[in-house]
């Protein structure tokens, strides 16, 4: 492979990661926005998300890798296995904020985060020990369609990863925009009392909010299933610490930022561990969210500092 | 009578207030008072000592080392997130660096070249000059495991401040995912480097310790004794810390960071000190550990440690030191014996019905979900934990609680309340220009004001004009855009908060920032940070002059609180989220009037009070001056400041529209339209044509 080869090559896989990043950002960036905490939870749901797309499939009846499909039943499948799964995740996560995480709102201190650390430990158990600690192989009914440049090879897996990303930030970019519930996130984001006040029903914002990142790491769930091929109950953990970080990156509480900060993740997890060594990517990740952090705390496109306190 | 008394058991408990209900009965609180707690601490110590004489068994003493580890770790790790409330979920990580600086220090995995360099080192016994046939030979390093238990803590202390330091101004939800990243990173870097570590396989052949040529080899009684007087010294040195200058001012920061930065603590530094302290116990417990276990490996250090560690301060109570005692042996009882135990029987069970899932069921595998839940559940319905960090106080009595308000404070002994001399004759603050805009608002635009030595300024002003931002200009809560702040002739323009304490300039909030779940009395003890000097160290050796520093800051913090007569004085050990209103600012104004200001800045120091109350205080504020004290407050009750004030200025959209005594201000056109809107003049105008 020509050296020009291997970095489009990365670019490539680098933008398939980046693009499962922003959608996991999203969530934490999200949710941070409006009640300013830190939803550790957030990481297993993603995990679970790529369960619950796996056992969707073995419902269909995927086993092995004979059931390749093409064209409207892949699509089908494809669509149905997104939707019920970011439905599942997002009311998962709706559950957990009502049931876990609303009798906490306005305590100060660590006491919410603590209990999202508990949630999230709960979730990666539970999986744990109800399907075992072995990697989970997933049917793929992708076809391997492939495209050459070069000897840099573009896969279906890969247009398709991007095609649902872009779909789903844009409709999440038109809905926190454009509609009433959007503005009333915004609102509630900007000042909760306020908002409370002009008749925003904030429990509420809260709680769709939650549901709304949750679904996207759903979303993350399965695309992380499909393009690696396998799933298993550890997966939470990284990739939650990448996509946090590339939410601080971004700006936290910034959803351009955390779009923006997904795919420069994904880019530097994918020419890092070609330039300088896989094992070293976290460390790099790591050293990326500590600058960050000591020189621009606001992050590439966030505006307020985050010092309150 | 017909009045219901309130029933002791109502009032003892501290209300559930911020906190969760709780599942726990009543009579718990009460058996883990002040003297339950030093009784289980020192119970815990007396059978830890007498356990080996009692149980022979290798295996338990070996497991009991290994508990007593962790409870160490948890002791540490409270002093950062107990005390200081700072969330480290890193905290194995810094365990970690104490075990591998243990570890390459005394084995044989790092050999370099020998040369002369290495000759002193020789001398003093830290490494051997391993002769070689051919060539120089090689260097093994043979430093003490006594020497190392306090440069592992020094080593780790340095690694926490520099990861602690970035995130530290920042809010404490970035120190919790930074921590939470350098937990990961520590093992893959010692997986990364097998130069040093020896990678996945793991450091071997550490050296075990010895002391007065007895080696500690592979037994495990020498073990246990030193994690038992490991853990001694911790409960120590936490109890010290706890109830000192320093701890006091942790937990001030832990209850509202800006009110400590506002009461003159240096809230960067506390919360470094606590960082490293908590990172450096943990090196010395890696120390120990990797000593004891001969042999260092990443998996040992990896998150599920971190989260057991908070698990064990959760459960025990965040900032109390017999919690988490008691919650580091429950935790350990739990994965060691009960859940074993249980699963034994469940199993029995299952052979004795024949159903195969309780043949199967494995308890000790569920250990990390009863973790997740115990997180959930106590932050849920026992956030204090099951000791909390305060003991439930007795409450006042009926006859305390309705007593006549007596104010006799107010006229004995007039000393200053501060000990600088002030040259009467010219202005004390003086403000040049000051101004400020956030966004396209300008909040204060080019204000002027000079405050004369020993008297009192209102002002006044519609909502909105400005006023709280003035006060939080002036005392470096918020950076000025422009302009000068002088006090005394001193430059004070844009310095941190707590320094201009330190200058001389008090203030206390609008919407009160009292520090909630400490007591009266420690509220006000925070007001004395800028005028005590006790660190650290001093605070866990306690030096006479540490005696004499706090003994003084009780009586002064006493003498202060008199000034309200009978309304603080009976509930000074009372937490402070269990007062009135009108005690609450009571409270605000005695724990800045400690800090020995020359100037205080009260923000609406009669809101919320009854008429009565506000006459009181009104007294009150008089009487500062009378002790040396300027006053500069925002009021609205247009009662107290004409009663007490000897020039009121007016704020309207950030603009001085008046300064003059209150009758002149009274009187004045731009601010009856600023308070009445434009058409007073018509209104006027009318009044007289009719």
């Amino acid at each position: 492979m020509e050296s020009w080869e291997i970095l489009l090559q990365q670019v490539i896989n680098g933008l398939s990661l980046g693009a499962m990043y922003a959608l996991l950002a999203l969530g934490f960036t999200m949710v941070y926005g409006i009640i300013e905490l830190i939803n550790f939870a957030h990481f297993n749901i993603f995990m679970v998300g790529s369960f619950i797309a796996m056992w969707l499939m073995q419902l269909m009846g995927f086993t092995g890798q004979s059931h390749i499909l093409y064209g409207l039943p892949l699509v089908g499948v494809l669509v149905l296995v997104l939707c019920v799964t970011m439905l599942s995740t997002g009311v998962l996560g709706a559950l957990i904020e009502r049931y876990g995480l609303r009798a906490l709102r306005g305590v100060s201190g660590t006491a919410p985060m603590i209990t999202t650390i508990g949630l999230s430990y709960i979730l990666f158990n539970v999986i744990l020990l109800t399907t075992g600690a072995d990697t989970k192989n997933y049917s793929n009914p992708m076809p391997n369609i492939r495209w050459e440049i070069g000897d840099a090879v573009l896969r279906l897996r890969e247009v398709m990863l991007w095609g649902v990303s872009i779909v789903l930030m844009v409709t999440l970019h038109y809905f926190v925009r454009r509609t009433k519930m959007g503005k009333a996130m915004q609102a509630t984001a900007q000042d909760q009392e306020a908002a409370r006040m002009v008749g925003v029903d904030v429990d509420r914002v809260v709680v769709i909010t939650f549901f709304i990142g949750s679904a996207l790491a759903g979303a993350a769930g399965v695309i992380f299933g499909l393009y690696y091929n396998y799933t298993s109950f550890i997966i939470g953990y990284t990739a939650g610490l990448r996509a946090f970080t590339a939410a601080v990156l971004g700006g936290i509480g910034n959803i351009p930022g955390a779009m923006l900060g997904g795919v420069l993740i994904g880019l530097i997890e994918s020419l890092g561990g070609q330039y300088i060594a896989v094992r070293w990517t976290d460390v790099i990740i790591f050293s990326i969210l500590v600058l960050v952090l000591v020189f621009r705390p606001t992050g590439l496109l966030g505006r307020a500092a985050p010092t309150k306190s | 009578m017909t009045e219901t008394r309130l029933q002791p058991s109502e009032t003892a408990q501290p209300p559930a207030m911020g906190r969760g209900a709780s599942f726990i009965p009543a009579i718990w609180d009460r058996a883990t008072g002040i003297a339950g707690r030093r009784g289980f601490i020192v119970l815990f110590l007396v059978i830890g000592v007498l356990l080996p004489l009692i149980d022979h068994n290798e295996g338990d003493i070996d497991a009991g080392a290994n508990a007593l580890a962790f409870a160490i770790l948890a002791l540490g790790l409270n002093i950062v997130v107990g005390f200081a409330g700072l969330l480290d979920l890193g905290y194995a990580a810094f365990f970690a660096i104490g075990a591998y600086a243990y570890g390459i220090f005394s084995s044989y995995q790092v050999q370099p070249e020998w040369w002369g360099f290495w000759e002193p080192f020789q001398w003093l016994g830290l490494v051997q000059h391993i002769q070689a046939a051919d060539g120089p030979g090689t260097v093994h390093f043979t430093v003490s495991f006594w020497l190392m238990l306090p440069i592992s803590a020094i080593i780790t202390a340095f690694f926490g401040v520099m990861f602690g330091a970035p995130t530290l101004r920042l809010k404490g939800d970035y120190l919790a995912i930074v921590t939470l990243g350098f937990g990961e990173i520590v093992p893959i870097v010692a997986r990364n480097v097998p130069y040093l570590t020896n990678g996945a396989a793991g450091l071997n052949g550490v050296a075990s310790p010895t002391l007065f040529g007895y080696s500690f080899g592979v037994k495990s009684l020498p073990f246990y004794y030193l994690g038992l007087a490991l853990a001694a010294l911790l409960i120590f040195v936490s109890l010290r810390l706890k109830n000192s200058r320093v701890g006091r001012a942790w937990l001030a920061i832990r209850e509202d960071e800006i009110a400590a930065e506002a009461m003159g603590v240096n809230r960067v530094k506390l919360k470094l000190l606590a960082f490293a302290i908590g990172a450096g116990f943990a090196g010395t417990t890696g120390t120990f550990y990797v000593a004891k276990l001969q042999t260092a490996a990443p998996e040992m250090f990896t998150f599920p440690v971190s989260v057991m560690l908070i698990v064990m301060i959760v459960l025990g109570g965040m900032g109390s030191v017999a919690g988490v005692v008691l919650g580091a042996l429950i935790l350990q009882l739990l994965q060691s014996v009960i859940l074993q135990d249980m699963t034994q029987w469940i199993h029995a069970f299952g052979d004795l019905t024949g159903i195969e899932f309780f043949k199967q069921l494995d308890l000790v595998q569920s250990i990390e979900l009863i973790f997740g839940i115990i997180l959930v559940v106590m932050m849920r319905f026992r956030r204090q934990g099951l000791i909390p960090e305060r003991a439930a106080v007795t409450a006042l009595t009926h006859a305390q609680q309705t007593a006549v308000p007596s104010r006799s404070g107010v006229k004995s002994g007039l000393t200053p309340l501060h000990r600088r001399t002030i040259d009467p004759s010219k202005p004390l603050l003086e403000i040049r220009g000051l101004s400020k805009s956030f966004g396209g608002i300008r909040a204060v635009r080019g204000l002027d004001l000079d405050v004369m030595p020993g008297s009192v300024v209102g002002i006044i002003g519609p909502n909105g004009s400005g006023k709280t931002t003035f006060f939080n200009l002036i005392t470096g809560l918020t950076q000025p855009d422009g302009g000068k702040v002088m006090l005394a002739g001193e430059d004070v323009t844009g310095l941190l908060p707590h320094v201009i304490v330190e200058r001389g300039i008090a203030r206390t909030f609008q919407n009160l920032r009292l520090f909630a779940n400490m007591t009266l009395l420690e509220n006000v003890l925070v007001g004395t940070h800028t005028r005590t000097k006790t660190g650290a160290i001093g605070a866990v050796l306690r030096t006479p002059r540490v005696r004499r520093e706090e003994d003084a800051a009780n009586e002064r913090v006493l003498e202060t609180l008199r000034i309200f007569g009978n309304r603080l004085m009976p509930r000074i050990q009372h937490l402070a989220r269990t007062l009135s209103y009108a005690n609450r600012r009571r409270l605000e104004i005695a724990r800045a009037l400690v800090s020995e200001p020359v100037l205080i800045l009260l923000d609406e120091p009669t809101a919320g009070m009854n008429p009565t109350e506000t006459l009181e205080l009104t007294d009150q504020i008089q009487h500062l001056r009378d002790r040396g004290v300027t006053v500069l407050m925002i009021e609205h009750k247009l009662a107290v400041v004409n009663q007490i004030a000897d020039k009121v200025i007016v704020l309207d959209h950030g603009e001085k529209i008046a300064e003059g005594t209150p009758k002149e201000v009274h009187s004045n056109k731009e601010v009856l339209r600023a308070y009445l809107g434009r058409s007073t003049d018509a209104v006027a105008e009318a009044a007289a044509a009719s």
